[in-house]
């Protein structure tokens, strides 16, 4: 264990693993709450365009990944608020468009495969300190954002309409809560990877919920849950070479299983 | 009571869904301090009005103020305490206890980065013992039963600090010592703060004494300035169909 984080790379890998965390889960909550969980899904793969553009332009990917999975937020709210009854077939279009969007631009551009492959489902081992420093400022400011309207988040998550009717700016604020889960997302796709940031993001709050408790303890239990998993999945990863993302996915998948069994005895 | 400065004012509202027409051609004022009741059939357009009023439908034609603003200019919306008609269908999983969802009440109220104040503590407390859920403060609203959502629904309502409260069949579902309580507060509220009261009920026979006016809804509106003497069985049958002599004779069993 110690042997571990003498390696700055598994150094990198911690802190970038335990802020994704922190940022996944509190957005989730967010997200489950809203019944957003499948914008997550559909998020990451529009990062996965970013990645795409940026490996084939010799630019940054997660700063593209953060542009375009900003960009498709805004597209997907728009479609949403204004098509609501379609807004499970809008995510799937986009969801699926998405992706083949990433993997025609990375066949045009060639021989990024592996590259691709490794945002697909994750490489915390090859965090490097710049994207340490991305992931600490950018994701600091957007959770920021998420505490600083917490209040009328939670109270539009609960009733939309009373929310509205008692003057919250419901519209703004629905456009602010999916562009700080995009950039989440796209924050998370060089760590987890875009085909297992929505279990990151979903699974600790649905854990968390099985717990019946009230805002705040759902939230810091969604929080614990994840941190732990990633904790745990990275350690695992280390010691038995095992890829990063799934595992993290893994423990936090197994934490889900505990939650239901422990809840339902009761 | 002397009602003075017209709160909503609307004019020759319609309301049409695919060519049907949902609401003609309704116009009416309601004045600060007053108690209204509107009642009509299912289906008659009363909720859709009511969501009209609220900025929540948008009228096909037709205009709506507020304090003499129209609806896209108006910002005081945390003048108005809305109580929903589904407010007892409550996601059960949902993470909020009570008292979260009393809180909510003083969310507009609050500036951006402030915590609950000591007066917006005293004031949610307040609503709770109004509405008798002060004992289930710490419960999941989730646990609670449809009756008692709604009082805390109510609760939320009031902890907003509203000059006028809107109210849409509140309540379904909870017993009858809680309604004439419930109805005992409206009245309170109405007479002794000078609320404004909008309350869609199929219950008006036992709050007629208490309402300065009677909206029927029902495609067209009918408005009646004096409920007492609209309540009697002829007229109310020609206003609400059969359901009048329920309510003429729900007034007289109280």
């Amino acid at each position: 264990m110690t042997e571990m984080l003498q390696y700055s790379f598994m150094q990198n890998a911690f802190i970038a693993g335990v802020v994704i965390a922190i940022l996944a889960s509190v957005s989730g909550t967010f997200v489950v709450l809203r019944r957003y969980s499948m914008i997550s899904e559909t998020l990451a793969h529009s990062a996965l365009v970013g990645v795409a553009v940026g490996l084939v332009a010799g630019l940054n990917p997660l700063w593209v990944a953060v542009v375009v999975a900003l960009l498709s937020s805004w597209l997907i709210e728009y479609l949403r608020s204004s098509f609501a009854l379609y807004s499970d077939a809008v995510l799937a279009i986009l969801l699926s468009g998405s992706l083949a969007v990433a993997v025609i631009i990375v066949s045009l551009g060639g021989a990024f495969n592996n590259s691709l492959f490794s945002y697909l489902f994750g490489s915390i081992l090859s965090v490097s300190s710049g994207d340490v420093m991305m992931i600490v400022v950018v994701g600091g400011v957007a959770l920021a954002l998420l505490l600083i309207f917490s209040k009328e988040l939670y109270f539009i998550a609960y009733d939309e309409e009373v929310a509205q009717t008692s003057g919250i700016k419901v519209k703004a604020l629905n456009f602010l809560l999916v562009s700080v889960v995009a950039i989440i997302i796209a924050l998370s796709v060089r760590v987890v990877g875009s085909l297992l940031i929505g279990a990151l993001m979903v699974i600790p709050s649905v854990s968390a919920l099985q717990f019946k408790k009230g805002f705040k303890s759902t939230t810091l239990l969604a929080l614990l849950f994840a941190v732990v998993s990633v904790l745990f999945g990275i350690t695992l990863s280390y010691e038995f070479s095992l890829p990063s993302g799934a595992t993290i996915v893994l423990c936090v998948l197994f934490i889900f299983i505990v939650s239901l069994v422990l809840n339902n005895k009761k | 009571m002397k009602f003075h400065l017209p709160i909503f004012e609307v004019k020759n509202l319609n309301f049409n869904v695919a060519k049907e027409n949902i609401l003609d051609n309704i116009s009416f004022d309601i004045l600060q301090g007053e108690y209204i009741a509107i009642i009509g059939p299912n289906g008659g357009g009363k909720t859709t009005l009511i969501r009209m009023l609220l900025g929540l439908e948008k009228p096909t034609s037709g205009e709506i103020k507020i304090y003499g603003k129209r609806l896209k200019d108006f910002k005081r919306w945390d003048k108005i305490g809305y109580v929903p008609q589904r407010a007892s269908h409550v996601d059960s999983n949902f993470p909020a206890t009570v008292q979260d969802i009393v809180n909510m009440g003083r969310t507009s109220k609050r500036a951006m980065f402030s915590g609950m104040s000591t007066h917006d503590h005293e004031v949610v407390r307040d609503a709770m013992i109004k509405m008798d859920v002060l004992d289930l403060a710490q419960k999941i609203v989730g646990t609670l039963s449809g009756g008692q959502r709604q009082r805390v629904m109510c609760a939320r309502a009031l902890a907003s600090s509203p000059e006028i409260l809107i109210l849409d069949e509140p309540n379904t579902g909870v017993d009858a010592r809680s309604q004439n309580r419930f109805y005992a507060l409206l009245r309170s509220l109405n007479k002794n703060e000078g609320i404004t009261i909008v309350f869609i009920t199929h219950d008006v026979g036992v709050i007629v004494d208490d309402i300065a006016r009677l909206f029927t809804i029902n495609q067209k509106a009918t408005i009646c300035n004096n409920p007492k003497q609209t309540l009697s069985c002829e007229d109310m049958s020609t206003l609400y169909g059969i359901d009048a002599h329920l309510v003429h004779n729900h007034k007289h069993g109280h």
